[in-house]
């Protein structure tokens, strides 16, 4: 399968990039995909704490936060877009 | 309440008469301070106290009064806040703005909590403010000039270490233009409602003020136990240790286009390609336009964006701006993605004194008119309005706030220009106030906090859901539940109400609640601001405000949005989605419940004693 991942704010420094494009085996889930591209231990540490998101860290699946999905367990299908990002605001 | 003319508030209000020329020094009452804190609560009240609701807005007899918090003078973190009230020519209702900067703070160094404006002067005046003394002076040397220009002029001659600080009007407030807003600090603005014009009808070109008057700490160590816990916190959090200082506010522009929740083309949609969102994205601006980032006194968040960029002289210019809301309703609002363009323009709304919100709403509204040949090259004046054309935003904005040509139209808001091309229905407003840059059918509980905001569709004043929308997914408030959306709306109004309320900024919001609030609060005045007082003053706030607004004619039925958020649907997370009349009506119904206000949105006798609230004055 075929899904994009794209990155916002100082994740877009910290991953090299607004996007990458990844290939991931059938059945892989968003956390699969995100410890994947989580390659060294700066980005690990950005985005996980043990097991789990860290706290302000969102991730979304085309638009849908994964909390309202099965959170890290939520599963991929091809063509999908995951976004990750550490909670930004303004307004 | 320990001593209420030393502890956290001078016990003091300045009453201006402007017709009369009659200036009057007097005692803050401090039941008020118990029971309304300061800042809106107590502007709100000292408004209710003494205004008709009946007023014509635009008229002598409308009275605006500014007021500050206990914790303005002391060091707690963004404590530089002022709130203005008064009714708004732009809505008729309730008008509610606030502002960072630094003249808050030079105003109760001045000696005084608050400031009453009545009457009307017949030409214009300044208000000269300094410990012990006030006085109307001619601003016929100052009428005429923009902002800048009049900060610039009415600040010489400051002694040395006794800086003067300017809270004044530009020609849009002059103009009487309705969505003019009030300056300090150049570019900081009490932005929304209109205040400017009132302060234009008024002829009040500026209040200066000066001074060194220091207000004492009753509980330093219980003040302290607070300030170190929001100081640490703030520290830990992204958004305040570092994003809004690295991207602006305007660091929310994908986010939001990701959700589906970026308004365009007057709301007729939330599609765009994202290639063009990131030509305005706060990451761009920061690559491209931004020189650096600033703060407003004692904020160490510092999401101010100083910029420059070529003007069309080939000379470059500086300026602030653009932050989230000037950004989107400039921009991709009107099918603009050039971020010069709308910087520039932001630059000219700073100079000219121009609710930068309002504009961008009357302007889509504008395009889309012109777009349907309700407005036509006849009425511009041969000006292309067409959606996308970046090239008029800046003249666009000159001619509203000098009322020249379609500027004139534009001057008066979408809902009259719209209503004046007899086609009301292209006017995205509640109560008469253009819609903030959240499209509201992407998160029921934003749609339901536009529709019950006092000052009409505020994102401030009727709560910030897009937090909510974020973590949107969490189980205990889904972005799309009638069901959860009344009480987590009254949730986040009511922090409003206390934030605003406490003088300090909407954005500590994303470190901590009220917590550390409450134990600054109380122990600077000494007085029992728990949390539990504090959320008894927030309902009494929002009863008041209600109360006024349902004097001053509002009824259910103005609690709406307008009919293209039931009828026209966006596409998100994958399906259609519209806030229904009946879901209108179901989230309202439930949010008067849990206000305790009738069916009919009137707050209840119960209600009014429960909450001791005294009746107007007579």
């Amino acid at each position: 399968m075929r899904v994009k991942v794209r990155f916002f704010a100082y994740f877009r420094e910290i991953f090299d990039g607004r996007e990458k494009n990844v290939v991931v085996p059938e059945g892989s889930a968003v956390g699969d995909l995100l410890d994947h591209v989580c390659d060294t231990e700066k980005r690990r540490a950005e985005v996980f704490k043990e097991r789990a998101l860290k706290p302000l860290i969102i991730a979304m699946k085309n638009g849908t936060s994964i909390q309202s999905l099965d959170g890290l367990e939520t599963k991929l299908e091809n063509d999908d877009v995951i976004a990750v990002f550490p909670f930004v605001g303004g307004g | 309440m320990s001593d209420i003319s030393r502890y956290g508030y001078h016990g003091k209000i300045l009453e201006v008469d402007l017709s009369s020329g009659r200036i009057e020094h007097k005692p803050l009452d401090p039941e008020l301070v118990r029971d309304y804190l300061g800042g809106r609560g107590l502007a709100t009240r000292l408004f209710y106290d003494r205004v008709d609701p009946a007023c014509d807005p635009l008229g002598p007899d409308n009275i605006l009064v500014l007021a500050t918090s206990p914790l303005i003078g002391t060091n707690a973190p963004t404590s530089c806040r002022g709130h203005m009230v008064f009714k708004s020519p732009l809505t008729g209702v309730i008008g509610t703005s606030n502002s960072g900067g630094t003249w808050a703070n030079a105003f109760k160094a001045s000696g005084f909590d608050a400031l009453i404006l009545k009457g009307s002067s017949r030409v214009p005046v300044l208000l000269d403010i300094r410990p012990g003394r006030a006085e109307l002076l001619s601003a016929s040397h100052v009428w005429g000039k923009n902002i800048h220009e009049t900060t610039e002029v009415l600040s010489e001659g400051a002694e040395p270490g006794s800086p003067v600080k300017v809270l004044c009007i530009g020609p849009a407030g002059e103009n009487l233009v309705r969505m003019a807003a009030v300056a300090n600090d150049r570019n900081r603005v009490f932005g929304r409602c209109g205040p400017g014009a009132v302060f234009g009808r008024k002829k009040l070109k500026a209040v200066r003020v000066s001074g060194k008057q220091k207000i004492e700490i009753k509980d330093r160590e219980l003040y302290q136990s607070g300030l170190d816990q929001a100081l640490y916190l703030m520290k830990q959090a992204p958004v305040t240790k570092r994003l809004l200082r690295e991207l602006g506010t305007a660091g929310l522009v994908e986010l939001i286009n990701l959700i589906s929740m970026l308004p365009h083309r007057n709301f007729q949609n939330c599609s765009h390609r994202d290639e063009d969102v990131e030509r305005v994205s706060g990451e761009t601006l920061a690559k491209t336009l931004l020189e650096r980032a600033g703060g407003c006194f004692l904020c160490p968040i510092g999401c101010q964006r100083h910029t420059a960029v070529p003007s069309r002289d080939g000379e470059g210019e500086k300026g602030e701006g653009p932050e989230y809301e000037t950004t989107v309703l400039m921009g991709p609002l009107c099918d603009i993605y050039d971020l010069e363009a709308i910087t520039r323009a932001n630059y000219r709304s700073n100079e000219l004194g121009l609710d930068t919100m309002s504009f961008g709403g009357t302007m889509a509204c504008a395009m889309e008119l012109f777009e349907r040949g309700s407005l036509t090259p006849e009425d511009t004046g041969g000006l292309d309005f067409s959606f996308g054309n970046a090239e008029v935003l800046e003249t666009a904005v000159r001619m509203t706030a000098l009322r020249q040509g379609v500027g004139d139209r534009l001057a008066e808001g979408s809902f009259r220009l719209a209503a004046s091309c007899g086609r009301p229905e292209y006017s995205m407003t509640v109560k008469k106030l253009e819609i903030p840059a959240y499209d509201p059918r992407a998160s029921f509980t934003q749609a339901l906090g536009y529709m019950t905001s006092p000052s009409g569709a505020c994102h401030l004043r009727g709560g910030y859901a897009v937090s909510l929308a974020f973590f949107g997914g969490t189980k205990e408030i889904p972005r799309f539940s009638l069901l959860q959306s009344p009480m987590a709306i009254r949730n986040m109004q009511n922090l409003g109400i206390l934030q605003d309320s406490l003088g300090i900024c909407r954005f500590t919001g994303y470190a901590f609640s009220i917590d550390p609030w409450a134990r600054m609060a109380s122990g600077v005045t000494g007085g029992d601001f728990s949390v539990t007082r504090l959320e008894e003053i927030a309902n009494r706030v929002a009863a008041l405000e209600r109360m006024f607004n349902v004097e001053a004619g509002v009824m259910a039925a103005d609690d709406e949005l307008p009919a293209r958020f039931s009828d026209v649907p966006i596409i998100a997370e994958g399906k259609e989605r519209r806030v229904s009349r009946d879901d209108q009506e179901r989230m309202r119904q439930d949010y008067y419940g849990i206000r305790r206000w009738d069916e009919r949105g009137r707050p209840s006798r119960e209600l009014i004693d429960a909450l001791n609230i005294r009746r107007r004055k007579s």
